[in-house]
């Protein structure tokens, strides 16, 4: 298996440029997920990869091969695309052995790969269907078998899951999860949906704008993004966020906004910022209902209860902020109904400096 | 877009093994020669494809429009194209000083202006009736049958309608004849002529060009429908008010498109149906240019006619163009 | 809305009456044909006076006889096959890559390809530069000429660009990152995924040249080289006008009229043959011509 590395790739049209200059380390057998809003330009840098466009400047190489001038074919690369790709008029078998029959494999060898990796997708009885008769399930399974059969060194998705139901699309994800663990390829997915970069990815990349904003595991996201772009994108709700001023409070230092005072947690990067800008950023997984042990109270107004089940959702708001809280409910919802404040620890507040949205320091 | 061609990059550890040297920005020439030669190791098969076509149409579409050239020339086949001498426009002040020329493009006129006038609405209404038939079978069995004729040839229709008009067995005679009408030499009778050249059209398109018609209906958004029907509009309400103006983007770009085409009469079938007694009403522009250049050898009159007539289809057609484009685009009915 | 029971007495008129009207419309288009066959398997005596108006008087094949025993008959169907298949073989061979191509946005120029063809739906040079020029290429009077000289036009490219274009560009990707060259991508992936628009081009192909008639007519003089449509023609011709013809009328079972018949009939078989698949594609390819350009 082999890594794959970008140093400084760039992507032009004419003089429009929408990818920025990417430097990026794919370790072989690593599961690396680019995430971003639509346009951000991580459907091109896969495709750059793939060889499906040019790059217009940087390098990039798989393994110790530099691939900017080399046709897609000869990349060693297999792609699942969105809408699938699958040849209409081939049924499941053929459409997996398109790409060995072109290859000039054996036969009894194309026949042995189908066999084997339709046993590991389980489609084993649908080979002589056409992909008309597949469900939007088996077709993706196809798609990724169509992948598999080659061998190849490295494995693009291109938002493989986007086309299914909700529920589909979970069980798909798990079984990407479970492939990735047996065949151990080096995989590089593309997804804007944070909850499948999370579930995913041994490593996010979270870009924007044609540039990786942060590159982490999944919880080193979730705990220290680095900016205020990060922490609202990953997390489903997003981090609360607001506007708010530093001041100087009994304990230490606190952060003043919408007329409540939050206290913040004591790190080095604050000595002396009394007075500074920031945005203050609360996850609404990381406020309790009742005070604990060091947390401090927001008193707040509820607006409305939005019950999961398991956990609710409170949205409710702080002066003219909005602040949404996930609470459990422990089977009901009814002691929900009159909170009037919510309680937070101060290592659990994300400070961001307000001009540049940059993370100020890093919490446990 | 799917490929690396031509990549701008100056890195020369971006290049494989035997491709071209990279070069610097500084060598415009160089690299845009490099480009040129990786496009073209990349993508030659495309331009092996596009070859033939290209070659074909410059053959034997192209190389006529520099054959054109005759109509300025009087033309010798001693001399050929390049050696026969230039004469302006002689022969298109010939053309517009010969009554037969001038009557073949009044009959031109005349033939394709009664065709758009009977021909136009027709199909419309054959889609729309075609619409408001319920049983499906038979609306496919009757579509099927309307459609027909435009499949056969001309030579056979023209067959048909010689067969069937003719004096001493037709059956069109045999018909008026049980209502004691003398038998008529149709094909002979210059004010037949058109009548029975414009119905044979009618006969023969109508039907096919229902299909366009039919496909407008079709994209109606069954909705509208729906709710008229619960407003309690009857079937005859809601053809009017909303089938007609729903298709009329399609009416109004079909008619344009015809209005460009006017020019194009039919003429193999005149070829078939006419002779020297019907010419007065039935030679148009292109049965002038057959008989003066192909049958009497006038090939530099006949070309000069015949650009005249290209000319004045491509002024309409591309005015009709230019007017379907802005009315598909701003017509919002 | 095709529950019956929805209508209202004036509506059920009204669709009844379309329906007396329609079919009325069906028999006008039809009954030419059954004319036509009808005369000619009736006698010559009977359809020269005008007794035929919808089945066979006086049951003869006589006009078969006549028509089948004339050997330039039977040379110019097997022409009309020459020229039918070979005509669409070439055309399908030029027209196919050609419109792959001209669909695929690397190609350098392909604006100005594209103009090319489409130009020539604008403006052609006409009758007579045509014919000069096919003289000129020495293409008169051979079989090669009729082949190759109609082999393409600008609509049936056009209209197979504009389906090439609306396959959707991962099809190709799918195929490229599956190692296929661009003779792989057009063969394998686009020809197979583009049926109906091909089977529509063929179909117009081959009816077009199976009623190929003005050129095959002006550039075609040996008479063992006319296609069935130019034998009709001058079969036609020659029967209305042959004096010894008509003088032995009174005497011969078929007529000119049952002639002329026999020989429409017998050149209109294959086009109802292959009719039902026609009228498929031809549904869909009047549409699909019509989407862009």
């Amino acid at each position: 298996m082999s890594g794959v590395f970008l140093e400084g790739i760039v992507k032009r049209y004419g003089s429009l440029s929408v990818v920025h200059g990417i430097d990026l380390e794919i370790k072989p057998r690593e599961f690396v997920v680019l995430v971003g809003p639509s346009g951000c330009g991580k459907s091109t840098t896969l495709r750059m990869i793939a060889g499906l466009e040019e790059i217009s400047d940087g390098t990039l190489r798989i393994g110790d091969r530099v691939m900017n001038r080399v046709a897609p074919k000869d990349r060693d690369v297999a792609m699942v695309f969105q809408n699938y790709a699958l040849y209409p008029h081939l049924n499941v078998a053929d459409n997996m052995a398109f790409g060995l029959r072109i290859r000039k494999t054996p036969k009894d060898e194309i026949a042995k790969s189908i066999e084997e990796v339709a046993q590991i997708l389980g489609l084993t009885e649908y080979l002589e269907r056409r992909p008309a008769d597949l469900s939007g399930g088996q077709r993706q399974r196809v798609a990724m078998g169509r992948a598999i059969v080659r061998h190849p060194d490295v494995f693009l998705f291109d938002e493989p899951l986007s086309n299914l139901d909700a529920k589909l699309r979970t069980q798909m994800r798990a079984e990407i999860k479970r492939l990735h663990k047996r065949l151990g390829v080096t995989s590089i997915y593309v997804t804007h949906d944070q909850v499948e970069a999370m579930t995913l990815a041994d490593r996010i990349v979270v870009m924007a704008d044609g540039r990786i904003e942060q590159i982490g595991t999944p919880m080193d996201l979730f705990n220290n993004p680095v900016n205020t772009f990060v922490a609202g994108f990953i997390g489903s709700p997003p981090m609360n966020q607001f506007s708010a001023v530093i001041e100087e409070g009994q304990g230490g230092l606190v952060a003043r906004a919408n007329g409540t005072t939050i206290p913040l947690p004591a790190l080095e990067e604050l000595r002396g910022a009394a007075g500074r800008d920031v945005v203050v950023g609360i996850r609404p997984e990381h406020v309790h209902l009742g005070a604990e042990e060091g947390t401090s109270a927001i008193p707040i107004e509820l607006d409305l209860i939005e019950t999961l089940g398991s956990e609710a959702l409170l949205h409710t708001h702080v002066g003219n902020e909005t602040f949404v809280a996930k609470v459990e409910t422990h089977g009901e919802i009814g002691h929900l109904q009159g909170v009037n404040a919510l309680h937070v620890k101060p290592e659990r507040v994300k400070l961001f400096d307000r001009e540049t949205g940059r993370a100020i320091g890093r919490a446990a | 877009m799917a490929n690396i061609s031509n990549s701008p990059s100056d890195r020369s550890d971006g290049v494989i093994a035997g491709s071209a040297p990279s070069v610097g920005p500084t060598r415009p020439f160089a690299k845009r020669l490099d480009r040129i030669q990786m496009h073209l190791r990349r993508e030659w098969q495309i331009y092996l494809m596009l070859a033939p076509t290209i070659i074909w149409f410059l053959l034997f579409l192209y190389r006529p429009m520099y054959g054109l050239q005759i109509a300025f020339k009087d033309y010798s086949v001693f001399l050929g194209f390049e050696g026969s001498p230039w004469v302006g426009f002689e022969h298109f002040q010939t053309l517009f000083q010969s009554d037969q020329f001038l009557r073949a493009l009044k009959n031109t006129v005349i033939i394709s202006s009664l065709t758009l006038v009977f021909g136009f609405p027709m199909p419309i209404i054959l889609a729309l009736m075609f619409n408001e038939i319920l049983n499906e079978t038979f609306k496919r069995t009757a579509q099927t049958i309307v459609y027909l004729p435009h499949f056969i040839s001309s030579v056979i229709i023209a067959g048909i309608i010689i067969t069937a008009f003719s004096p001493s067995a037709g059956i069109v005679n045999t018909v008026i004849g049980w209502f004691g009408v003398e038998p008529i030499y149709f094909l002979t009778k210059p004010e037949w002529f058109r009548p029975i050249f414009i119905g044979a059209g009618i006969w023969q398109e109508a039907g096919f060009q229902s299909i366009v018609f039919l496909a407008a209906i079709a994209g109606v958004n069954p909705s509208l429908y729906e709710s008229a029907v619960v407003d309690g509009a009857n079937r005859w309400q809601m053809m009017w008010k909303i089938t007609i103006p729903c298709i009329m983007p399609t009416i109004i770009i079909m008619l344009i498109i015809r209005i460009g085409n006017l020019l194009e009469v039919g003429f193999e079938m005149i070829i078939l149906l006419y002779q020297p007694a019907t010419y007065q009403t039935a030679d148009v522009i292109n049965t002038f240019i057959y008989r003066q250049g192909l049958i009497g050898g006038q090939y530099d009159l006949a070309a000069a006619a015949g650009l005249f007539n290209a000319v004045v289809a491509f002024t309409l057609v591309m005015t009709a163009n230019t007017i379907s484009k802005r009315v598909s685009k701003t017509s919002l009915w | 809305m095709k529950n019956m029971n929805l209508y209202s007495r004036g509506d059920k008129i009204f669709v009844f009456a379309n329906m007396v009207l329609i079919a009325l419309f069906t028999v006008a288009a039809l009954y030419p044909f059954i004319y036509i066959a009808a005369l000619s398997f009736s006698s010559g005596f009977a359809a020269a006076a005008g007794k035929v108006v919808l089945t066979p008087i006086e049951l003869t094949l006589a006009a078969y006889e006549r028509v089948m025993s004339e050997p330039a008959f039977w040379n110019s169907y097997k022409n009309t096959f020459i020229y039918t298949f070979g005509g669409t073989l070439t055309s399908l061979l030029i027209v196919i890559p050609g419109a792959y191509a001209l669909s695929r946005p690397q190609l350098w120029g392909r604006r100005f390809w594209n103009l090319l063809v489409a130009f020539t739906m604008w403006f052609h040079a006409g009758m007579i530069p045509f014919f000069l020029n096919m003289r000129d290429l020495g293409l008169l009077d051979s079989y090669f000429g009729i082949i190759i000289g109609f082999a393409v036009n600008a609509f049936n490219i056009i209209l197979l660009r504009n389906f090439f274009e609306s396959i959707p560009t991962s099809f190709e990707e799918a195929a490229r990152m599956d190692g296929a060259n661009e003779w792989q991508v057009l063969w394998k992936v686009f020809v197979p995924l583009s049926k109906p628009a091909i089977a529509t081009i063929t179909l117009f192909c081959i009816v077009a040249r199976w009623n190929g008639f003005f050129w095959a007519m002006v550039l075609l003089t040996d008479e063992g080289k006319i296609p069935l449509q130019v034998y009709l023609r001058h079969t036609i011709a020659e029967l209305s006008d042959d004096e010894e013809f008509s003088s032995t009328l009174l005497s011969a079972p078929y007529s000119v009229e049952t002639v002329t018949a026999a020989i429409i009939v017998c050149s209109i078989i294959p086009v109802l043959l292959i009719y039902p698949w026609v009228q498929k594609y031809f549904n869909k390819g009047i549409l699909l011509g019509g989407v862009k350009e």
